[in-house]
């Protein structure tokens, strides 16, 4: 077959192949004369960008390069690698020529969000299921008085809010529109720097929106400085069917409408809430015992030692937590929580920084549990190292997410060769993996070679191997690249690894 | 396992282990709809494929009949094209005639897995190249008047980098 890629077979020659055993007609074939459809499915694979440079080869690629179904899910937010579109006349030319009936997602910056724009997309494209508006730049919103018409079949609506914008003028105009949306995002400025002392601002009216969407499955209010506990029970009070709930890093959350929420929301899953402000006492009295409550995350909250043990004693159901950076998280929480055996369904568990946990009471814990678990994070503790992990990794046989080591330097050196050498005998499935060790703290040697190749060969559902930027990162990454897995290496500050991923909702909760 | 008898269309017969004949969907219907009988010796004509092409798809299959099934595309999902396995990256290492000729089989035969990593490596050529490159690397013939070019220029400045 090599003889034949190196001959030149010109157009309509008799070419005779290495074995000589059939003479047979061939003509060489070029792109022009792939089925439209192929070339559909080979610009599926381009970026935007690309194929719209591709509508200037010729008369053919233009009209693939238009073709609606190219334009499914469209960004228009240059910062988030998204199209620059400069002016809205363009857009709305978009619109209607590109997008069409095929536009199911779009993003769109606050330049681009007017009525016009809202009227066309309302009007052009009625397969529009999903849309993410963001207002985090503004200085001001446009005047959406004239706005008549808005997306209706929208499930899912993703908002960036701005700090000081108040949104209502535009809010009220689309109330009318939302009633079939199942997922809602309103995305704060928390990874904005927080000045001291600075006024908050209600800029949504929660308690209006949610009269507006009776139908919310999932709602993610990520870091929104205003909202507390009053607006989580407002949506409580009127979205029955709601099933997850993140309200991670809104700080003002204490928790004193959580007991209502569970008792009203029966089939909440998931809850989600890392780096609140919550308080023991509120979570005393919630009847745990009586909710389906499955996902927990608890991460970074001040929960004493009583109300932990109080808590997960009572939860019969959980299959997912996250309760790492909590002070009262100590050896007797995890013994109660054994004892109570409610620990039976769990299969993602995250204890970063829990400095209060014994490796003692860790392996014996894992010992009875460890091979349920498909995601275990043990990451920031000084005191967990490679001994730990060496012995309890037989044990996480089912293990597709590890999250291990941490960025503290260490008196002792981790011995990384037999740790991956040991993480591809025992977790074949590991999909994701993170060793936040320092660079200076992994000790490897000639061999490392052969154990980055025993996982690369063994854990062939690796996707993302994150690393702290040094020595060994770049051997790793080298490693992978010469076996053509140019993107499973990462650093630890361009990705992080999380048990996320297990969520049931995981999906949903996705945003830009 | 039992064998059947695939033709390529110049006529060269190949036997082909069952199984790995019906990643193609194509043969797979086929076989169905024929209630293709063990016993019999029957032949698959396939007037679509030459016996080059052929060899190479059943190589292609035979290396990847234990793969897992391709995944539905995720419609929300970006599409990835530098997952492409050592493996099918040498094994697609052939001059661009061949590698259409792949492509127009694995269309024909509906081989999913086959045609998506031909497609993607279409797509790597493309990737990064200007218009001008992209007719010279793949030898289209520019059919827009001077116009026609500005008019398509101007229809997709909005798209460029600000």
């Amino acid at each position: 077959m090599d003889a034949w890629g190196t001959l030149d077979i010109g157009a309509a020659t008799f070419v005779r192949d290495e074995l000589g055993s059939s003479i047979r007609r061939t003509k060489k074939l070029t792109i022009e004369k792939l089925p439209d459809k192929v070339l559909l499915h080979i610009f599926s694979y381009l970026s935007h960008k690309e194929i719209c440079r591709m509508a200037r080869v010729c008369k053919r690629w233009r009209i693939i390069a238009y073709d609606t179904r190219l334009w499914k899910n469209v960004s228009l937010r240059p910062e988030i690698s998204g199209l620059h579109v400069g002016s809205l006349e363009s857009l709305l030319a978009l619109i209607s020529v590109r997008f069409g009936p095929s536009l199911r997602y779009i993003e769109l910056p606050i330049e681009l969000i007017t009525h016009t724009v809202l009227h066309e997309l309302a009007n052009k494209c009625p397969n529009l299921t999903h849309m993410l508006l963001d207002f985090s730049t503004a200085m001001q919103l446009h005047d959406f008085s004239e706005l008549q018409a808005f997306p209706t079949k929208l499930k899912y609506l993703c908002i960036c809010l701005s700090e000081v914008i108040f949104m209502e003028g535009f809010m009220r105009k689309i109330y009318n529109f939302i009633n079939g949306l199942e997922i809602l995002h309103l995305i704060g400025t928390y990874e904005k720097v927080e000045e001291e002392e600075e006024e908050v601002y209600e800029v949504v009216n929660v308690h209006k929106l949610k009269s507006a969407t009776p139908n919310l499955r999932v709602i993610n209010l990520y870091g929104i400085n205003f909202v507390d506990d009053s607006h989580i029970d407002a949506f409580s009070s009127n979205c029955i069917q709601l099933e997850c709930l993140a309200v991670n890093y809104c700080s003002k959350v204490v928790g004193s409408t959580m007991k209502t929420l569970l008792q009203r929301s029966r089939r909440l899953k998931c809850l989600l809430m890392n780096g609140t402000s919550l308080q023991s006492e509120y979570l005393l009295q919630v009847e745990w015992e009586k909710c389906s409550l499955q996902e927990l995350d608890v991460t970074a909250t001040d929960l004493s030692t009583e109300c932990l043990v109080d808590m997960l004693s009572r939860l019969p159901g959980l299959r997912f937590l996250s309760a790492g950076q909590i002070n009262g998280f100590n050896d007797s929480v995890l013994k109660a929580w054994m004892e109570s055996g409610n620990p039976r369904n769990l299969v993602a568990l995250d204890l970063d920084s829990s400095d209060n946990l014994s490796e003692e009471a860790i392996y014996k814990f894992l010992c009875k549990h460890g091979h349920q678990l498909w995601g275990l994070g043990l990451s920031g503790m000084t005191h967990i190292t490679d001994s730990l992990w060496q012995t309890v990794l037989p044990i996480l046989n089912n293990a597709k997410i590890l999250i291990l080591g941490t960025q503290e330097r260490l008196g002792v050196n981790i011995l990384v060769d037999q740790l991956m050498d040991s993480i591809a005998k025992n977790c074949p499935n590991v999909e994701r993996l993170e060793l936040r060790w320092d660079p200076d703290n992994l000790r490897f040697s000639d061999k490392s070679q052969k154990a980055i190749d025993t996982i690369r060969v063994k854990c062939l559902k690796l996707k993302c191997l994150c690393l702290s930027d040094g020595r060994y990162y770049e051997v790793t990454k080298a490693n992978f690249e010469r076996a053509d897995r140019m993107t499973v290496v990462r650093t630890l500050t361009n990705c992080r690894v999380s048990n996320y991923y297990l969520l049931s909702n995981y999906k949903d909760l996705i945003f830009n | 396992m039992p064998n059947i008898k695939l033709q390529s269309s110049d006529g060269e017969t190949f036997e082909v282990d069952v199984e790995i004949a019906k990643c193609s969907v194509t043969i797979k219907t086929m076989l169905e709809d024929l209630g293709m009988d063990d016993e019999e010796e029957e032949v698959v004509p396939l007037p679509n494929v030459n016996s080059a092409i052929l060899r190479k798809v059943i190589h292609w299959a035979t290396y990847h009949k234990d793969d897992p099934p391709p995944p539905e595309d995720d419609e929300n999902k970006e599409k990835r094209t530098d997952d492409i396995s050592s493996w099918d990256a040498d094994f697609l290492k052939v001059d661009q005639g061949t590698l259409f000729e792949l492509i127009l089989a694995a269309n024909y035969l509906d081989i999913k897995g086959l045609l998506d990593v031909t497609c993607k490596t279409v797509a790597n050529m493309i990737k990064g190249k200007a218009p001008e490159e992209i007719r010279k690397t793949f030898n289209i013939k520019n059919d827009f008047t001077a116009s026609e070019e500005e008019q398509v220029r101007k229809e997709n400045e909005w798209c460029e980098e600000k």
